[in-house]
């Protein structure tokens, strides 16, 4: 494919979401914003994790937190600009928390990431029940479906931008120099420390930003459904399968599992969360570098006949 | 007298009870070229680990261009200058061999100029390291003998003044030990770099620098030339029973 080619494919890609809304069922725009959400959280995640070999369980907390800088907000903030918010929250606090545990690797950042969101989570819960007197929160005059779509999209294709703009700056080679060897990229100048923060505080947006966005569309929140661990989960997953060190893996891999969910969902109700699993690890066991690996592979023999 | 652009003063360093490094000093200036030796588990790499700021000293100073780097994180050091290779190569695997040397380019080595423009380029060193023609494959998949060389340039990239190097010899035979000490004593030439070479080979290190450092136990027990650091009793006596590298050195 050529620079044009592939610009062209971008160019008519992105009318056609855009346009989306006027010209599918309400059915299929629900399942295509599933689609951009878990590909905006997935491409983020992998932006600061895929590089550096982190391992992130924090998505639902970011995200959380934005769903609750829309319900707080909801009555003043106009729709746009508590998106912007809930993004910005999430960074600041991705930043503080960043600051005191990116020091640590592995096992010990998941589950303290993981942590975070269930202390989040019950932060929440117990300030709404002791101050606001109440569970969750109606959302009375949300935005209609078609902006909120246009913005998931907006945000979804912002992530796709940035991390591209990082892979190839030079806080992109210091990510990639920390996954390889830390210690080493240090010896070379790269203040590791302050690289960790700034791109899991800029990851920590797009799933904030995706929180407050998605939280309108729900018009119902209450901190089990924003704060759901599995919204973490599956971002990771997907971004693991699709290809993490690339940003067409999460992408790809986002459509197909969100798909791919729905249609397991309509046929075997009560059999989609085991064969969910089963095909999970299928893909761990058989492709471990990802659906993108698969691209490379196929390049590869094209290039080699 | 001249500045010192690298200098240790009383570094020590203790894991748990045992004293890795035992209150040495040492001063190397521009365009020097140092060769420390000593016994296996002398203190020779915890002793550059400290340099480098990859360690930080129990005990001791240490400044570099007059400025104390004492406790500061590596990246401090390599930001003034301090580039080091490891023993065992720990080069980016799975990035190719240009954008390994291109790394310390783009962070340590970005605000300084060499004195010799010929290291801007990140091909250039590759090709003056005699690895042009694997410039673009992931260095992970290079020999070790070649990431060993790898590691040379990852450091040239940093544009350093201080060159720390920690066995580059070993594991090479003798026609690339050769080589690669031509080509470390070519850079010194052309940079004015201060140079400070490790090895275990006595041999190979005595002929090419100008000043020897032995440390023994962790202590610094000799340092001067190399012909009268040979003849040095102590240094005889910490290597007595070390493959009789003595004898050879004073011959």
């Amino acid at each position: 494919m050529t620079l044009r080619d592939s610009m062209l494919a971008t160019l008519l890609t992105a009318l056609a979401l855009t346009a989306m809304p006027w010209l599918v069922s309400d059915f299929a725009l629900a399942l295509t914003l599933t689609c951009l959400m878990y590909a905006g959280l997935a491409v983020s995640w992998a932006m600061f994790c895929g590089a550096t070999n982190y391992l992130s369980l924090a998505t639902a907390a970011f995200f959380g937190m934005g769903a609750y800088v829309t319900a707080w907000g909801a009555e003043g903030l106009p729709y746009g600009v508590a998106v912007l918010i809930g993004g910005l929250v999430a960074a600041a606090i991705a930043g503080l928390v960043g600051a005191a545990v990116l020091h640590l690797r592995g096992a010990y950042f998941a589950v303290i990431t993981f942590g975070l969101g269930e202390l989040v989570r019950h932060a929440i819960t117990y300030y709404e029940k002791a101050y606001a007197g109440t569970v969750g929160r109606v959302i009375s005059e949300p935005p209609d479906s078609v902006t909120i779509y246009h913005t998931v999209l907006l945000l979804a294709a912002l992530a796709v931008i940035t991390a591209l703009a990082v892979r190839s700056s030079r806080l992109g080679l210091a990510l990639r120099g920390i996954g390889s060897d830390e210690e080493r990229a240090r010896t070379l100048g790269v203040n590791t420390r302050r690289a960790k923060i700034a791109a899991f505080s800029l990851s920590a947006f797009f799933a904030g930003a995706l929180g407050a966005a998605m939280a309108m569309r729900w018009t119902y929140i209450d901190p089990l459904t924003v704060f759901n661990p599995f919204i973490g989960f599956q971002t990771v997953l997907i971004a693991m399968v699709g290809g993490a060190q690339t940003i067409i893996g999460p992408v790809a891999s986002a459509v197909l599992f969100s798909l791919l969910t729905e249609f397991l969902r309509l046929q075997f109700p009560y059999l989609f969360l085991i064969l969910l699993g089963l095909l999970l690890i299928l893909l761990v066991l058989y492709l471990p570098g990802g659906l993108a690996s698969l691209l490379v592979r196929w390049r590869w023999r094209k290039s080699g006949a | 007298m001249r500045e010192a652009l690298l200098s240790a003063q009383g570094v020590t360093v203790h894991f748990g009870g045992l004293v890795a490094v035992d209150g040495v000093d040492l001063e190397v200036h521009a365009g020097e070229m140092v060769g420390v030796i000593g016994p296996n588990g002398a203190g020779k790499t915890t002793f550059f680990h400290t340099l480098s700021g990859v360690l930080v000293p129990t005990a001791g100073r240490i400044a570099v261009a007059g400025d104390d780097l004492t406790g500061k994180s590596a990246h401090i050091y390599a930001a003034h200058g301090v580039a080091r290779t490891f023993q065992t190569p720990r080069v980016f695997k799975e990035m190719s061999a240009v954008d390994n040397v291109r790394f310390g380019l783009e962070f340590a080595g970005r605000t300084r100029q060499h004195a010799h423009d010929a290291f801007d380029d990140p091909f250039a060193i590759l090709d003056f390291l005699g690895l042009a023609a694997v410039a673009s494959v992931p260095a992970g998949g290079l020999t070790p003998s070649r990431q060993r060389l790898l590691e040379i340039g990852m450091a040239l990239g940093a544009r350093p003044r201080v060159l720390l190097l920690d066995e580059v010899a070993s594991g090479l035979t003798h026609a690339e030990v050769e080589k690669t000490a031509q080509l470390i004593r070519r850079v010194r030439d052309e940079l004015g770099l201060a140079v400070i070479w490790i090895e275990h080979a006595v041999r190979v290190l005595m002929s090419y620098v100008e000043r020897v450092a032995v440390l023994h136990q962790g202590a610094k027990i000799a340092d001067g030339d190399p012909r009268s650091v040979a003849r040095d009793p102590a240094v005889v006596e910490a290597y007595l029973g070390e493959e009789g590298d003595t004898q050879r050195m004073a011959a």
